[in-house]
């Protein structure tokens, strides 16, 4: 993902347990004194651009979703009929749909945690080596992010391809009977290697902030507890992660919403033609919508999405503003 | 999130498109005999991008011919194969349309159905009375012609001329033939990553194949429903017979598709395959440069060993493409003028010189004569067809056939289990 969507600053996580009381009296001053219009004119813009690209689209997808728009209406410039609410519940009595849904939650699941876990074990790991392999490590990861994905997923798709990709015959070098080995004959197996496509490219954007959030946590805390005799993983539960819990909690929302609407990764590995035990709800409403020229059902799958993304998204924007005020 | 965005924005363009795009005024079929003073005209064809790496001698010559007939300018844009039907679908919805579309045979009847392009009169066209019906089928829609039959192609047995040599092998004449040489094969050549056969899991065009050749069918219209056929007693004949073959003789992965299979024979290490006609060259020379087709060729290490005949007991598919006039295009008539003189016999002449069959049974003994078109012209003379159903694209698009022939390929499924499953879904699309 680009850096549009994160978090214009790293959070800066104030003192462990810090006085709540403080913030109520700095709104209050900050709302008083901030000068009447000014600001609403400063966000014209962006609000324009953001109603242009966004809103205006997103009331034209939810329109659509309450037509019925077909080929013949496209290509004579038809109006499509009004059928009320037959797409949604065409869309939430179908059983593949649920199975695409139940899939792409499962996946968001397993896919996030292990970018989670994995991007707070290699930051932890950053404050351990020296400075130079540290930097080494930040030029590293910084690669992965800027590959896009596209690239990404089509390099993966080379690495495992059964006749000739270089896994099967490393794999097959060391002894093992990989010859011509499908990777996606079984679905289990191919979605391991797309989330590992996935978190391989999601953990440099949480290492690295995670990192920067390390950076706050005060060396004489830690000290103290050393002294005091805790152990390291006391440490790491009682001071480093509460420290952090601002951080993880922003970063692991932002990973649930772009996994997601995982597209790219399993497409683009698929061939451009997932086949159904690939599909995810962005490849299912996008195939629905333009491969089967379904407009109408497309589009309702997609609102059906983005409702059930509205909880987690929710979610982030109550945290974006607790920083605000922390700040 | 952002992909939800963008997907719903591409939308969001192709419905502003459909909004702004007036319904044409219907009015006259376009006349391919009229004199039309084209000067000072451009006319806008999009071709895909095979008449461009394979033929381009057949695309210029029809240019200079039309345009010293009318004065107008021909602009030719090459699509790629990838995902051209979105793209259509996006274009023809808006008004900047192309005059002349190009597509394959069995995605025509969903455009001529959904009133895409403009009625032709078939008439004013060369060998009309002899295209190809496999070819000229999708055209027809309620007793009228709404395309013009373009270049066909079969699929034909490649094998390898070396291999065949070293184990005392000729030129298969039945299928019982096939096997045997299969079997030699095998037992003359170990290595593991060695195929006797290769055949993909999910290649629909021989699986189908396989299931004509023993006399099923894909499905048929009973009545106002079509019914599907690949449960009964020959479809399941040939789809375990097909089953046998990929089992027996094929190493490779058993999830691909077609796509890669002449990268594969190229590495010498397969004996014979299930191809396209113009895959006999391409397994032998293929530009040094994947992404450009104007680059050099270079030899792979088969070349110069492989030869081709018709698949013996095996009806072959009949590919191939259509040209068809927009409907909202400004200058139909030349439009139909070009496709006329682009089709005639002279351009589809020279299409043959490039191996490729024509459109029209009058001109396939002519192409059996070209050095290398001997093995297609003979297999486009036994062929099938998928159903003549307006959604059988969405057939395609839904992937049923492949998912069908990939489970019963890697023995997730047997051909009955499949085919039960492949009929219900193919029922549905249908008749929906």
């Amino acid at each position: 993902m680009s850096a549009v969507d994160t978090p214009s600053a790293p959070a800066r996580p104030t003192r462990p347990g810090g006085p709540p009381q403080s913030h109520a009296r700095r709104r209050r001053r900050r709302s008083a004194s901030s000068g009447g219009a000014t600001p609403y004119w400063l966000a014209v813009p962006s609000l324009i651009l953001i109603i242009g690209l966004l809103g205006w689209p997103m009331l034209r997808m939810i329109i659509l979703s309450f037509q019925n728009m077909r080929l013949r209406e496209l290509f004579q410039g038809i109006a499509p009929p009004w059928v009320g609410l037959d797409n949604y519940t065409r869309v939430l009595t179908d059983s593949v749909f649920w199975t695409v849904t139940a899939r792409t939650v499962v996946f968001t699941i397993v896919s996030v945690s292990l970018t989670v876990v994995l991007g707070l074990a290699i930051a932890l790991l950053m404050r351990r080596v020296a400075p130079s392999v540290r930097i080494a490590m930040i030029v590293a990861m910084m690669f992965v992010w800027a590959i896009p994905q596209l690239v990404a997923a089509q390099i993966f798709r080379w690495l495992v391809d059964s006749d000739f990709g270089v896994i099967n015959y490393l794999l097959t070098q060391l002894g093992l009977d990989y010859v011509n080995h499908s990777w996606f004959a079984k679905p289990l197996e191919g979605w391991a290697v797309i989330t590992a496509l996935v978190v391989w490219a999601g953990i440099p954007f949480i290492a690295i902030t995670l990192n920067a959030g390390l950076t706050q946590v005060p060396k004489e805390l830690v000290e103290a507890a050393t002294v005091d005799g805790a152990t390291p993983w006391q440490i790491l539960r009682n001071i480093t992660l509460p420290i952090l819990r601002q951080l993880i909690i922003i970063v692991t929302t932002l990973s649930v919403i772009w996994n997601f609407g995982v597209f790219t990764q399993p497409w683009v590995i698929r061939s451009g033609q997932p086949e159904p035990g690939y599909q995810t709800l962005a490849t299912y409403a996008y195939t629905v919508a333009f491969k089967n020229n379904n407009y109408s059902l497309g589009s309702a799958i997609s609102v059906i999405t983005v409702v059930l993304l509205f909880g987690v998204m929710a979610y982030y924007i109550r945290q974006m503003f607790k920083i605000g005020d922390v700040d | 999130m952002k992909r939800k965005i963008a997907v719903a924005a591409a939308l969001a363009a192709t419905m502003l498109a459909a909004a702004c795009g007036s319904s044409d005024d219907g009015g006259t079929t376009p006349n391919a005999d009229a004199s039309v003073d084209g000067a000072g005209k451009t006319l806008k064809v999009w071709l895909m991008v095979d008449a461009q790496s394979g033929r381009k001698n057949v695309v210029d010559e029809a240019n200079a011919r039309f345009t010293q007939a009318t004065g107008a300018q021909v602009q030719v844009e090459y699509q790629q194969w990838g995902d051209h039907l979105a793209k259509k679908d996006a274009t023809l919805a808006g008004n900047d349309v192309p005059d002349v579309m190009e597509l394959g045979n069995t995605e025509m009847p969903k455009y001529v159905f959904n009133g895409a392009f403009a009625e032709l009169d078939k008439n004013q066209f060369e060998n009309s009375a002899n295209w190809l019906t496999g070819l000229s089928a999708p055209c027809e829609y309620e007793g009228k012609t709404y395309c013009v039959p373009y270049y066909a192609g079969a699929r034909v047995l490649i094998y390898n001329t070396d291999l065949f040599k070293k184990s005392g092998l000729e030129a298969p004449k039945t299928y019982a033939d096939v096997l045997a040489a299969a079997d030699k094969l095998k037992a003359d050549n170990s290595s593991s990553k060695f195929n006797a056969y290769y055949m993909p899991g999910r290649y629909q065009y021989a699986g189908l194949a396989w299931v004509h050749g023993s006399g099923g069918e894909i499905a048929k219209q009973e009545g106002e429903k079509w019914v599907a056929k690949l449960s009964e007693p020959g479809a399941q004949e040939g789809l375990t017979k097909w089953k046998d073959l990929v089992d027996k003789y094929s190493v490779g992965d058993k999830t691909k598709n077609e796509v890669d299979q002449a990268q594969i024979f190229a590495q010498g290490q397969t004996g014979m395959m299930y191809g396209a006609s113009w895959e006999v060259g391409s397994v032998q020379e293929q530009p040094k440069d994947p992404n450009d087709p104007d680059s050099p060729k270079v030899k792979t290490k088969v070349h110069g060993k492989v030869a081709a005949v018709a698949m013996p007991e095996i009806p072959s598919f009949l590919g191939g493409s259509n040209l068809a006039v927009v409907g909202k295009s400004q200058n139909q008539d030349l439009a139909a003028q070009w496709i006329k003189v682009f089709t005639d016999t002279k351009s589809q002449e020279l299409l043959i010189a490039n191996k490729v069959l024509p459109n029209a049974t009058n001109l396939l003994d002519k192409a059996a004569q070209v050095e290398g078109n001997e093995a297609s012209a003979e297999a486009a003379k036994s062929s099938w067809f998928v159903p003549m159903a307006p959604k059988w694209a969405d057939v395609e698009s839904a992937l049923v056939i492949q998912e069908m022939l990939g489970s019963i390929a890697s023995g997730q499924a047997s051909p009955a289990e499949a085919a039960k499953k492949a009929d219900d879904q193919i029922n549905t699309i249908l008749n929906s």
